[in-house]
């Protein structure tokens, strides 16, 4: 329960960050126009997660799978980045 | 979802209850009455006995301010009195930290927005329990918290909501209502609560989830994506010649006809920010108050030097980013429909506290030991902790009330008195709740609030009536509302003290909420042998 709980709150907070980091990314204008309404949907995501988190079976399958949705995302976010 | 993920949300929901419960009984509590924050303000300070500095206008307020703070022209605010009865005040940048000062102020200017006023302490309450700095971001993560609760809550009981909504199982279980009782408001007042939970979140943990969200996924880029997205200031360079300024009378003329222009029907101007005053290029915004429209708060950018219109943030003039922003506050304060919609905010703003009060409840009464007179411990723990917080906080408040009364009328700041009184009567209550019976101390602490919150009322209604009807002042109805308001809950905690009598006496007896009848042993003692 306690991993579990962890996982949601520890991963889900950059998980959610980088979601939204990477919707507005591939609006256009980077989204500068909708940058308050996805600020908005931060706490919501997270939340989200946190609850996510629960279905798992076990802890360390909640802190593998949320692990590996933060690298996917982060590393999706780093090649659009990529100049060029 | 498989019955274990659904007791597993069980379980997240009871922890998040228990962690977050009781903060947010006082949240909602003070909260539904800083609804009225205004009337309370009137209530304070009502026309017949007006704050000091009331009538200075505002450019002597100006005048004074960069008088002995030259420095502050660079940037300063006014907030407007939001009566006749108040004061206007200005709000500055100093080197250590930000300062606010009525006209006569200025010299000696306060580092507090407000010391004195009873409606700001409520207030104060409400965001953060009081306590500076912690306060604020423990009531974010309260908030957080709160959201998760909401969360789990909902997914417990999506299975049978449809069905069960409006089941309302009076007989004679007596848990079955409660939980009834506790679903239904928790349902139907669902959009509310996850306003106020994203809301409240947003406003307290504001700063550092920026920060952090710059750091972990914007690229550092964020504070001035941000920036961008909610100045409502242009930017201009010093021109280095000095100017003449409009007055202020002239720029929220200038600024209502402006944003009637722009698709609102009203316009009430609260508070003004000035960007290099007396220089040419000088910038001034009228921050103002729109009904009928979620972005409440609008504002409208003009040359102070010429009145020239620079920028409007109000009605069809905003961005998405904008009127999302403005929404914000506007869905959070109620401040959007008048009357009826602090009414609505009120009402489900008690609702709110009921709810938190009722989990409580849910949850001794879930642990109860049906066919044993002694409870176990926890329960009388948790028991004793609801009475003494949540019955508490509401005898605290009207302690607040009533020590500003008594402050007002000898003279004296009443900020002190109101906090020792607040935290005081708290306190009192919490050890009263540890120290009595737990069903005693509930119905007794119900009684003293009744009477404190009733008497308040009507010893102020008695006080002020002369005044009323000598001088009377349309203000004169917020005092009434104010103190009719507080009749009304003094009958209601009263009408909970009965309740709570009826259960002690009548009730289960195997349960902490129960009077013990005298013990058999002493009983016993007593028989001839």
């Amino acid at each position: 329960m306690i991993a579990r709980c962890l996982a949601g709150t520890v991963l889900g907070f950059p998980l959610a960050a980088l979601l939204l980091a990477l919707l507005l990314h591939v609006l256009p204008g980077h989204g500068q126009a909708l940058l308050i309404p996805a600020l908005i949907l931060f706490f919501p995501l997270w939340t989200a997660f946190m609850a996510t988190a629960y279905m798992f079976r076990s802890g360390p399958r909640a802190w593998l799978i949320m692990g590996s949705a933060n690298i996917v995302v982060f590393a999706a976010l780093w090649l659009l980045r990529l100049p060029g | 979802m498989k019955a274990a993920t659904i007791r597993t949300f069980q379980t997240v929901h009871t922890w998040t209850g228990l962690l977050a419960g009781f903060a947010l009984f006082v949240a909602f509590y003070a909260g539904a009455l800083t609804v009225f924050h205004d009337d309370i303000a009137a209530w304070q300070n009502p026309p017949w006995r007006a704050a000091a500095d009331a009538n200075v206008p505002m450019d002597t307020l100006i005048e004074r301010l960069l008088a002995h703070h030259p420095e502050a022209r660079q940037d300063f605010g006014i907030v407007l009195a939001r009566d006749s009865s108040h004061a206007a005040y200005a709000y500055w940048e100093a080197k250590d930290g930000s300062r606010f000062a009525t006209a006569s102020q200025v010299e000696a200017p306060r580092s507090e927005a407000s010391e004195n006023e009873l409606a700001d302490f409520v207030y104060a309450l409400h965001d953060s329990l009081g306590l500076p700095v912690i306060g604020l971001y423990l009531m974010g993560i309260v908030s957080v918290i709160y959201g998760l609760a909401l969360l789990s809550g909902i997914l417990i009981h999506l299975p049978q909501l449809v069905k069960d909504l409006f089941a309302m199982r009076v007989g004679r279980n007596l848990k079955r209502l409660w939980q009834d009782a506790h679903n239904a408001i928790g349902v139907i007042s669902l959009p509310f609560h996850v306003i106020f939970a994203v809301t409240g979140a947003l406003f307290c943990l504001f700063g550092i989830t920026l920060a952090a969200l710059n750091t972990v996924a914007f690229d550092g880029k964020l504070f001035d994506a941000f920036a961008k997205a909610t100045n409502t200031t242009p930017a201009v360079t010093v021109s280095g010649t000095n100017a003449s300024m409009l007055s202020t009378e002239a720029l929220i003329e200038r600024a209502r006809a402006e944003a009637l222009k722009s698709g609102v029907t009203t316009f009430e101007p609260d508070y003004m920010h000035f960007v290099h005053y007396g220089d040419r290029n000088a910038v001034a915004e009228v921050r103002g108050l729109s009904q009928h429209t979620l972005g409440s708060f609008g504002s409208v950018a003009m040359s102070a030097h010429d009145g020239t219109v620079l920028a409007t943030y109000v009605g069809d003039k905003y961005s998405v980013n904008g009127i999302s922003y403005a929404s914000l506050f506007g869905l959070h304060f109620g401040s959007f429909g008048g009357r009826t919609v602090q009414w609505l905010y009120f009402i489900l703003g008690l609702a709110g506290a009921f709810l938190f009060y009722s989990g409580n409840l849910l949850w001794i009464e879930s642990r109860r030991k049906r066919r044993h007179a002694e409870q176990p411990r926890k329960t009388l723990v948790m028991a004793r902790a609801t009475v003494g917080v949540c019955i508490g906080s509401c005898l605290a408040i009207s302690g607040a009330f009533v020590a500003t009364w008594i402050a007002v009328r000898l003279g004296v700041d009443a900020g002190v008195p109101q906090r020792v009184a607040c935290y005081g009567l708290f306190l009192a209550a919490c050890a009263y709740a540890c120290l009595r019976p737990v069903a005693r101390a509930m119905i007794e602490l119900l009684w003293v609030t009744a009477a404190l919150t009733a008497a308040m009322a009507l010893v102020d209604l008695a006080s002020n009536a002369s005044a009323m009807a000598q001088a009377w002042s349309p203000l004169g109805w917020r005092v009434i509302g104010v103190d009719l308001t507080g009749i009304a809950l003094g009958i209601v905690f009263a009408v909970l003290a009965r309740a709570a009598t009826r259960r002690a006496r009548s009730g289960n007896a195997n349960s902490v909420w129960a009077i013990k009848a005298p013990s058999p042993v002493a009983v016993g003692t007593e028989r001839p042998q």
